[in-house]
């Protein structure tokens, strides 16, 4: 009897515990004037904030007319970014390419360290480091950034002009036309926020139950969907600013 | 609904509570202390009046589990909105005008001018080509015009060599006509003079032919 508790105490301790190591959901709280925060995801953001920055600073900090290194990778990623704003937006991508390429950039490079920084290493008193995107209040102040400016865009383009497209086709349409307007942000940023969450949450629970070998692949699939996560939440954005911005006929 | 979600404090993965039947309740003794999650009174009288199966995984869960960990669960939220998303709205704006101000721009504007320069480096090649060609013309017709002044020039030549040629060729035929007018000349005189001596000799000779004839 007292051997089978033992045992059952252990399954439990070293099984169940391990699994619930992943910490879904647990947060690592700061207090700040009374309201509270979720410092992992402040930490890890500033350290993705601080690599751009970095990165990007030191890499252009003194442009050659025939690039090399570094500053040929940054080259390529800005006319990649401005190739994704081109396509989406159309000939007036030009003020957009910030908040598209930083939406691309932030997404991808938090997805990323989720995955390949060791996070763990840093213990916290509660809940665990990990990729600043796999926080619901992250993706959907990204999202919620992407309906403002798409407003603004339409705004700033047609004047009130712009709200004359809610019934466009018909006036039938407009309860679906408002609700177009909720349902963006919600499916950006829950698109984004389940896809990281539960890469990491598989590539856990693998490391958990077989620790070699047969996580890698799967980790490697971890780190296609997070630049398809980025690419699709970067090219949707611009799609919907180009949407908005786009004349009627 | 999104709310409920929102503010349901269950965790995601939660302790499976069906556990194997045969265990007994061993750690009943042990509810006292267990801190914080469930006062103990309340936790045993629910223990004692509920039955005995759901009592055995309540224990079981309570027991083993940790405190900080059940202290952890009651806190855990997937869906847990406070000030974080308006800080990340800063940050993001703060990251895009600091990678606008560090990247975007400044890369973007030197790799429009290399763009621009390129293109009218290009261009001016496209030019170069047409002076080349007016260039290679220029060559061409020099080239013709040599060409003709040689052929003339040949031509010229070839022709004052011929009428020399043909100066010196009726000067010699010139020469050998007289050459020849001279020899046949003297070849008559020659004829003249043996056909004179010939007379001569023939009036000797008939005589000698008559004598020798006519026997004497």
């Amino acid at each position: 009897m007292n051997v089978l508790s033992c045992s059952i105490n252990t399954l439990i301790k070293e099984g169940l515990y391990e699994i619930s190591g992943v910490e879904v959901g647990q947060h690592f709280y700061w207090q700040i004037g009374g309201f509270q925060v979720h410092a992992q995801v402040l930490i890890t953001s500033w350290v993705v904030i601080a690599i751009l920055l970095g990165s990007a600073a030191l890499a252009v900090r003194n442009p050659q007319t025939i690039p090399t290194g570094g500053q040929n990778f940054f080259e390529f990623v800005l006319e990649f970014i401005r190739d994704v704003s081109q396509t989406q937006i159309g000939e007036e991508y030009g003020p957009w390419v910030p908040f598209i390429g930083t939406l691309f950039l932030f997404i991808f490079v938090s997805n990323w360290s989720g995955a390949l920084l060791p996070w763990k290493i840093i213990q916290l008193p509660q809940g665990e480091l990990a990729a600043p995107t796999n926080d619901i209040n992250t993706t959907v102040a990204l999202a919620l950034l992407t309906s403002v400016a798409y407003f603004y865009a339409g705004i700033s383009k047609k004047g009130l002009g712009y709200f004359s497209k809610y019934i466009q086709p018909t006036p039938i349409l407009l309860p679906i036309n408002i609700l177009e307007d909720f349902t963006k942000p919600l499916s950006l940023s829950f698109r984004l926020f389940g896809n990281i969450l539960a890469d990491e949450l598989v590539v856990v629970v693998l490391v958990s139950l077989v620790p070699l070998v047969v996580p890698i692949p799967v980790m490697f699939l971890g780190l296609f969907t997070s630049g398809i996560q980025a690419l699709i939440f970067a090219t949707l954005a611009a799609a919907y600013i180009g949407e908005s911005m786009e004349g009627h006929h | 609904m999104a709310n409920s979600i929102m503010a349901s404090s269950k965790p995601l993965i939660s302790l499976s509570s069906n556990q194997p039947s045969r265990v007994q309740i061993p750690k009943f003794a042990k509810l006292p202390q267990i801190p914080k999650s469930v006062s103990s009174s309340d936790l045993r009288s629910k223990a004692l009046s509920l039955s005995s199966a759901t009592a055995k995984s309540l224990a079981l869960i309570a027991a083993f589990a940790p405190p900080s960990m059940a202290e952890a669960m009651e806190k855990a939220q997937l869906f847990d909105f406070n000030l974080t998303l308006p800080i990340i709205v800063v940050e993001f704006l703060f990251l895009m005008f600091a990678l606008d101000k560090v990247y975007y721009s400044p890369l973007g504007n030197f790799m429009d001018q290399r763009d621009s320069a390129i293109k009218e480096k290009l261009a001016s090649v496209k030019d170069t080509s047409s002076e080349v060609k007016a260039l290679d013309e220029q060559a061409a017709a020099v080239m013709r015009a040599a060409r003709a002044e040689i052929a003339a020039a040949l031509n010229k030549m070839k022709k004052e060599t011929q009428v020399e040629v043909e100066e010196k060729l009726a000067e010699g035929r010139k020469k050998v006509e007289a050459e020849l007018q001279e020899a046949l000349l003297s070849l008559e005189k020659q004829k003249e003079e043996t056909i004179k001596a010939l007379d001569s000799q023939i009036s000797a000779l008939s005589e000698d032919i008559v004598k020798k004839v006519l026997p004497s």
